[in-house]
């Protein structure tokens, strides 16, 4: 981790580190008390046996919770599934987003419309989210067999309910669904791209492409690193969206292992074990994203 | 000044405009398009819905699902409660994480690898497993069952991403616009104000907006949390139209969850062109 | 250390209101009483907290009218009526109960509650519930909310069965007879569907899309009971009868086409618009959605509900009631158990027996919902059907749960839509249980 852009030209130390400390303290405290607390209770819990139940007790039990998952199959082909997902959702949601951001980012009439249009994702809870969707991919009824119908597509496709096809539909659903916030991060972060330097370029002679490649896309980087490590862990965690859609079904093939450490806590009560999934999923997803973000700061730094 | 000139320079060819529209409308159909199927779902009856016949237009205007979703769910009390607990929420975690955003970033200090750590961390840890754990704390300092531990909780949920992205967005600024700044004699808290500040409105906007949303939807921790009706946020009232084993009063549903959704699209429509305000006011030679 | 509960967090309990009164200072400016800070139970009686689960705006009514009688008859002893929703209630109790802020008097259902039960979290409601309302229940459904140490932890209200819906309409256009008697075997039930199926309709459209629950119920019928044995000691065991009603559904679907393939993956709701439309000349599902059928069906739309399904072991079901329960931490165990007894009162249930179109557990409600529905609207086969319902053994089976979500569910789903063969669905059933165990 270390500066994402270069200090300021030194001035005295001392009081920068002051100045630091005052401005981050208050974030601090609320944070401490509310975020770290939960958080290493939620880690310690990893190392314990504990479970549901009216003054169960509790022992800490090592690394036995980590030598059962070890052996879980099922865990690990949800953790796989986890993997597909985020990484399909993320890699797509940006493209798509970045298109629509340079589009929005255009002097396009109606653009305030364009604009409102697409947060529509946006303005509502998961839960209504998966509800409508399921409703527009009912196999029989559903307006999106229909439309397939009426241009001479195959109008009887099963979205939901065939293993070889419903995880990449949920795939969709969450692309959809997670758009707006990567659209907005990432049309924002076009309006700070100083307009001297595309100007300059242009004047230069530069083509739209090689002013996009090369002015506006590393002006970008920040906010494009920032946000795709975020949306990889959100989608990697996402929950609400694929537990009403598909609950895990059909076979299990979109059981996302938020889905599978829920079920082992909420309905069989295994709070120690499931709270070991957790830390196993920290750890991997942490290495890879500390291996990403060393790698975009190297780029950066060229 | 300089604004416009670099969205008009863009694609010069003659086929260039009528592409951008025709691409910006295939977005806005996948985008738009469930709302659409929202909004007619909302008109019909439940005849009409159980009918694979009727056509994707309701047959009639027929306002009934919309006045059975406010009378059953109290739906203008849960807005107010939701609309509340998310003004609250963006108004503290934007407080809080802008400046601290802005120190992690221009200063060197030990404290950014631990705020990273932490950051990522938080997030990658399953919310759900963190959610009993955080209703203990609150039960314990007697915030059950009221919307104050509600903003606790979502502002600190909201506070990583918003303090991860924002200084994302003050890491895009080009330290050499301060530096100018501070060379012509004006104090840090000056420069902040006439530079950094204006510069960095279009992030502020979009990490609002995000925190905004979050509280306006979540859905879990409001479940648990707030059991007074009275006390309900919107999300919770929406929950009222799903029973059990997929059965749901879809018309009523969707009446609401329509309902439910236009603050947000107003508020939408009110703050996009802030996406953009920052730029225009501060425009700055380098 | 006891993790989520409350004892170690006691000590911090003074310090801990010290910092929610220091962050909540800002917020006290913009009005502590806007976000509900403060608000206190007042009074000097008891204030009971109940949570429905009511669904149907009938059902909902019926059930504040009882509690605005008791609350009149009963000064001392308030019932404070809080809506909860199927849908989410268990992570809510689970968290609630972790917490120690579950409700006094707690609505749910018997294969939800016995898993809470087990853990300790439910009150024993025997020594409290009269002679009378014990009386009314048969003994098989007190057995679906009795634990395994004997104690009774709810009080069974209103039960489901599954039903076969048929389009009358369809039956006679395709010249068939609208079966009647006692009962309906699953070959009479194949050769109606096989007759009603043509062209491009099929005979029945079933939305199995969580095909569990529907397959272990109605295996009773077959004797298939899954589960032998108690406690740590419980063993499966997948044969014949255990698989013959998955094997018929998939004979139903794939060999002779008189079910809808495709129906089987979506939920019952899904599958409805075709029962309507006349894509399904018949329809299986909860009795329940008679209440949708009476409701949403097109004008002119003509049904019955057929005789109960039976296998070669008659039409048995297994019972999963709807449950009246009491906390185990409630300071008001005795108060919330009497509302429960007067919640139980025959006309009570009846009225909420028909809100929701659910068959009473009691029989003195099931005989007053006969009376003042003159058995129209299917009721006379709903209320026959729920002769047939009894405590099954994989109710009481400790990791059913996890067995159901991570072997059952998926396997079956498999099976049914024709991706593994019966011998895999068997294997899968048979290794999944032995891996949990």
């Amino acid at each position: 981790m270390t500066a994402l852009a270069a200090p300021p030209r030194p001035r005295r130390r001392s009081t920068d580190g002051r100045d630091a400390w005052l401005l981050v303290l208050p974030a601090l405290l609320p944070v401490m008390l509310f975020s770290v607390y939960p958080l290493v209770y939620g880690v310690a819990l990893g190392f314990t046996d504990a479970r549901a139940g009216l003054n169960a007790e509790t022992h800490f039990n090592g690394f036995d919770n980590y030598v059962e998952l070890a052996g879980n199959g099922l865990f690990w082909d949800s953790f796989k599934i986890g993997l597909i997902w985020a990484f399909s959702v993320t890699i797509l949601q940006f493209l798509a987003s970045l298109g629509l951001a340079l589009l929005l980012n255009l002097d396009l009439r109606l653009r305030w419309l364009a604009r409102t249009l697409a947060l529509i994702p946006w303005a509502m809870p998961p839960v209504i989210i998966a509800i409508m969707w399921q409703l527009m991919l009912n196999p029989n009824y559903g307006p999106v067999n229909r439309m397939m119908d009426a241009v001479g597509l195959p109008g009887s496709i099963n979205w939901l309910g065939q293993a070889s096809i419903a995880l990449p539909v949920v795939i969709v659903v969450g692309v959809w669904a997670g758009m707006p916030q990567t659209t907005v991060t990432l049309l924002a972060g076009l309006q700070a791209v100083p307009a001297e330097l595309n100007e300059a370029a242009a004047i230069d002679g530069a083509g739209t492409w090689h002013r996009f490649w090369h002015v506006t896309l590393p002006a970008l980087r920040p906010i494009i690193m920032a946000i795709t490590t975020l949306d990889l862990i959100w989608n990697f965690n996402s929950f609400a969206l694929v537990f009403v859609l598909t609950a895990g079904g059909p076979g299990g093939t979109t059981m996302l292992p938020s889905l599978f450490a829920y079920n082992e806590a909420f309905r069989y009560g295994n709070f120690g074990y499931a709270a070991a999934m957790g830390n196993v999923m920290v750890v991997l997803i942490g290495a890879f994203l500390i291996f990403y973000l060393r790698g975009q700061m190297r780029r950066r730094m060229q | 000044m300089t604004t416009m000139t670099r969205t008009s320079t863009v694609g010069r060819s003659p086929f260039a405009r009528p592409l951008q529209y025709l691409a910006l409308l295939a977005y806005m159909c996948f985008l738009a398009f469930p709302l659409l199927f929202l909004l007619t779902t909302a008109f019909k009856t439940p005849r009409e819905l159980q009918s694979p016949d009727a056509g994707l237009l309701p047959e009639s205007l027929n306002w009934s699902n919309f006045t059975a979703a406010i009378d059953k769910a109290d739906l203008f009390t849960a807005a107010g409660n939701s609309l509340l607990v998310a003004v609250t929420t963006t108004a503290i975690v934007t407080a809080v994480a802008l400046p601290a955003a802005y120190a992690l970033v221009r200063f060197r200090t030990r404290m950014r690898a631990f705020a990273t750590g932490w950051i990522l961390l938080s997030q990658v840890f399953p919310f759900i497993l963190i959610i009993i754990p955080l209703f203990l704390l609150l039960k314990n300092i007697g915030l059950v069952n009221t919307l104050l531990g509600l903003v606790l909780v979502y502002a600190v949920w909201s506070l990583p991403f918003s303090l991860w992205m924002l200084q994302g967005y003050v890491a895009s600024i080009p330290v050499e616009l301060e530096e100018a700044s501070a060379v012509d004699g004006a104090g840090r808290l000056k420069t902040l104000a006439k530079i950094v500040l204006p510069l960095l409105a279009p992030g502020l906007v979009a990490t609002s907006l995000f925190t905004f949303i979050n509280s306006w939807n979540e859905f879990f921790f409001a479940l648990v949390l707030i059991q007074s009706p009275d006390m309900q946020t919107l999300p919770l009232a929406l929950a009222r139209f799903v029973g059990a084993e997929g059965q749901v009063q879809l018309g009523q549903l969707a009446a609401a969850a329509l309902l439910a959704c236009i603050p947000s699209l107003v508020f939408f429509m009110l703050i996009q062109k802030r996406l953009t305000a920052g730029l225009l006011s501060g425009a700055v030679k380098g | 250390m006891a993790p989520f509960t409350t004892e170690r967090e006691k000590p911090m309990r003074t310090r801990n209101s010290a910092v929610a009164a220091l962050l909540a200072l800002p917020l006290a400016l913009t009005g502590c009483s806007a976000f509900g800070v403060g608000g206190d139970d007042s009074g000097d009686g008891v204030t009971l907290k109940f949570q429905s689960l009511a669904f149907q705006d009938t059902t909902i009514a019926a059930t504040e009218e009882i509690v605005a009688a008791w609350n009149a008859d009963n000064p001392d002893v308030q019932v404070d009526l809080v809506q909860g929703s199927w849908d989410n209630v268990h992570d809510q109790l689970v968290t609630q109960f972790q917490g120690g802020t579950a409700p006094d008097v707690i609505h749910d259902e018997s294969a939800d509650i016995m898993g809470f039960a087990e853990q300790g979290y439910l009150a024993d409601l025997g020594p409290h519930l009269s002679d009378e309302t014990t009386a009314a229940v048969s003994e098989d459904v007190w057995k679906s909310v009795t634990t395994s140490s004997g104690a009774v932890v709810a009080a069974p209200t209103l039960l489901q069965s599954y039903v076969v819906f048929a389009n009358t309409d369809a039956f006679t256009d395709a010249d068939v007879e609208v079966p009647t008697g006692e009962t309906l075997t699953w070959d009479d039930f194949q050769a109606l569907a096989a007759q009603l199926a043509e062209g491009d309709s099929y005979g029945v459209g079933w939305g199995l899309q969580q095909p569990t629950a529907t397959v272990m119920n109605l295996s009773l019928g077959f004797d298939g009971t899954f589960f032998s044995g108690e406690g740590d000691a419980t063993a499966i065991e997948v044969g014949d009868a255990e698989l013959a009603v998955p094997e018929r559904i998939h004979s139903m679907a794939y060999d002779d086409a008189s079910l809808d393939p495709v129906s089987l993956t979506q939920s019952g709701s899904d599958v409805l618009p075709g029962f309507f439309d006349g894509r399904y000349a018949m329809y299986v599902g909860g009795n329940y959605i008679a209440q949708q059928i009476a409701e949403s069906a097109p004008e002119g739309f003509n049904w019955a509900v057929l005789p109960p399904l039976a296998g070669t072991a008659g039409a048995a079901q297994a019972a999963n009631p709807q449950t009246m329960s009491v906390a185990a931490e409630s300071e008001h165990v005795e108060e919330a158990a009497a509302f429960i007894e007067f919640f139980m009162q025959a006309d009570h249930q009846a009225a909420l027996a028909q809100g929701d179109w659910l068959i009473p557990a009691s029989s003195a409600a099931r005989d007053a919902v006969a009376e003042q529905t003159a058995g129209e609207n299917g009721w006379e086969a709903i209320l026959a059907s729920g002769e047939g319902l009894t405590a099954a053994p994989f109710q009481s089976a400790i990791n059913y749960p996890q067995w159901k979500d991570q072997y059952a569910t998926p396997a079956l789903q498999q099976y049914l839509a024709d991706e593994i063969s019966l011998e895999q669905l068997q294997q899968q059933l048979t290794d999944g249980w032995a891996e949990l165990s």
